[in-house]
């Protein structure tokens, strides 16, 4: 077999797919067209990173399914809209987060102690434990519509640039994320190589083909490993002769800090805070909608 | 300019590579190990979010890896974190943001017990525990994330989690330590300077089995035809005794350690 039908057949297999189909759809796409035409991809990268992280960690005080339903249909609306994010995109971005979903709900329908939904299952399954898993599973897909528009708006190369001006990262640390990029692009090249060259010497299966059991892939992820190990080494030295970390830098074409930064801030913190009162206060919660006299008598579940 | 390098002496430009490198290997790595997960989860049923468990310790391998290679205060933190970065930013994960945090707090258990021992001792024992530590402390940040602490299944979610934190998160760790080392590619390292290759260790602990001895003969072998291999390019002794030339001798060198090595 020669080299490269045995690189094509090893990119045609599980783990040894060619990661570039196999990364989340945005996440592809983002590099080689992306959406620079929005509203969202004209934001500064560290403001839009520093929302992200705010929006993500303020999701993680609600364990109500409807609050975190509103804000996830919120997200959509303005992954639409702001990012101009394909539907399509959207959905297969997603699709990771459907068997997470799945296994979250009935986790915690099965296992949380409290009110039995249908007393009649031989299996517990309680109001509760529902309620928490949608919330947990509506929460996973927010938070996973404000990664996929953050990353088909922002190219990494402008990300770092933003986060060396108006962040105050190290160029060092920088400069070794654009390289360590680079060096991601081009590994699933590098694990071919290897493949190919351990299906020539690997003993023949009954069937006349190559054997690649787990065993074959450790062998291969850690000859990878090796093969990055010095890769960084003449990186380092690369990036060193070029005299990083000596003196003052400027950078080039920097990216730019404005208004639109201000506007997508107050935009995100106010549609949070009001969806955090609201449910904190008990007008938006699954009580309040389900159960009107509950809401009426305090506005607290039983 | 370089927060990081606040109080303890800055890091080497090879060592942040290295790190990044190493996060992007196991960014890469840590993504396969999501869709391992996700088809486990899948596999289990109703049970599928005891998934994340099992396989949790092999999001905890970064760190004790960068800490025993470049033996500095703080590596394995920054190392956890650089990591996440590179599979939120570059290869986007849908977890999104909140990995970060997870990250740091994982960087942290599994480097506690090495920055206790300042950076000098890298026993079994230290890995075990710098993966228990560091599953131990993640789990209650997903614990107060998911809300954990009201089901009944509190208890088997710790205790595989720390199982798994052990087992993938610090043993495997020493593996892929001891396996690099022996390649040589780690030299120019603190682990290489150090003289703290799997050899030596074998030797003082008195504990090298069959299968150990026959590793360290194959990688004296190896080192000494590699010596020679040298000698004879540059007709320098003095030069360290390392595999010359790029992924071809790097790729036989792994193989080799890893046939003999099992």
């Amino acid at each position: 077999m020669t080299a490269e039908r045995a690189a094509t057949r090893v990119r045609s297999r599980g783990l040894a797919a060619e990661p570039a189909s196999a990364l989340p759809a945005g996440a592809v796409r983002r590099d080689r067209e992306p959406s620079r035409g929005s509203w969202l991809a004209c934001c500064n990268p560290t403001v839009k990173f520093a929302v992200l992280f705010v929006a993500s960690i303020a999701v993680m005080v609600l364990f109500d399914p409807v609050p975190v339903l509103v804000l996830y249909a919120a997200a959509l609306v303005a992954a639409l809209a702001s990012a101009r994010v394909s539907p399509r995109t959207l959905a297969v971005g997603q699709l990771p987060f459907v068997a997470f979903a799945v296994g979250i709900v009935s986790v915690n329908a099965l296992s949380r102690p409290g009110t039995e939904l249908w007393p009649d299952l031989p299996v517990r399954i309680t109001v509760e434990g529902v309620t928490i898993g949608l919330a947990l599973a509506l929460r996973a897909m927010f938070i996973g519509v404000l990664a996929i528009s953050f990353l088909a708006t922002t190219p990494p190369r402008d990300l770092l640039v933003s986060l060396m001006l108006h962040a105050r990262l190290s160029p060092r640390y920088a400069h070794a994320l654009l390289a360590g990029h680079r060096m991601l692009e081009a590994m699933p090249q590098r694990w071919a190589t290897i493949r190919a060259a351990q299906s020539v010497r690997a003993p023949l299966r009954r069937n006349g083909r190559p054997r690649f059991g787990p065993v074959d892939a450790a062998r291969a992820a850690f000859a990878l490993l090796v093969a990055q190990v010095r890769a960084s080494e003449r990186i380092a030295l690369a990036l060193e002769s070029r005299g990083l970390g000596d003196g003052p830098r400027t950078v080039w074409r920097p990216v730019p800090l404005g208004a639109r930064d201000i506007v997508l801030v107050v935009v995100v913190v106010a549609a949070l805070a009001v969806v955090l009162v609201a449910s904190a206060t008990g007008w938006l919660t699954i009580a309040a909608l389900v159960e009107p006299s509950v809401f009426i008598h305090g506005g607290r579940r039983a | 300019m370089t927060r990081l390098a606040g109080r303890a002496p800055r890091l080497q430009l090879r060592d942040i590579v290295l790190m990044v490198m190493l996060g992007a290997v196991f960014g890469f790595l840590y993504w396969a190990l999501v869709q391992a997960w996700n088809a486990l989860a899948v596999a289990m049923g109703p049970a599928g979010d005891l998934a994340q468990h099992v396989v949790f310790g092999g999001w905890l391998l970064v760190a004790p890896i960068a800490v025993a290679i470049i033996r500095r205060p703080f590596v394995g933190v920054i190392a956890e974190v650089i990591a996440s970065i590179i599979e939120v930013v570059f290869l986007g994960s849908p977890v999104g943001a909140p990995l970060l945090l997870a990250a740091l707090l994982q960087g942290v258990g599994s480097e506690l017990p090495f920055a206790v021992t300042r950076y000098r001792r890298f026993s079994w024992l230290l890995f075990a525990i710098s993966g228990a530590l560091g599953a131990l402390l993640v789990f209650g940040y997903s614990a107060a994330r998911y809300d954990w602490w009201g089901q009944d299944i509190l208890l088997l979610r710790l205790g595989m989690q720390i199982v798994s934190g052990i087992v993938l998160g610090g043993l495997l760790a020493k593996v892929i330590v001891d396996a690099l080392a022996r390649t040589g590619v780690l030299d120019e390292f603190a682990i290489g300077r150090a003289g703290h290759t799997p050899r030596t260790t074998a030797r003082r602990g008195g504990q090298a089995s069959a299968s150990s001895r026959r590793a360290e003969a194959a990688a004296e072998v190896a080192e000494a035809e590699t010596a020679i291999g040298a000698e004879a390019e540059s007709g320098d002794s003095a030069a360290p005794p390392r595999p010359v030339g790029p992924a071809a001798s790097a790729d036989d060198a792994a193989d080799r350690t890893l046939r003999d090595g099992r």
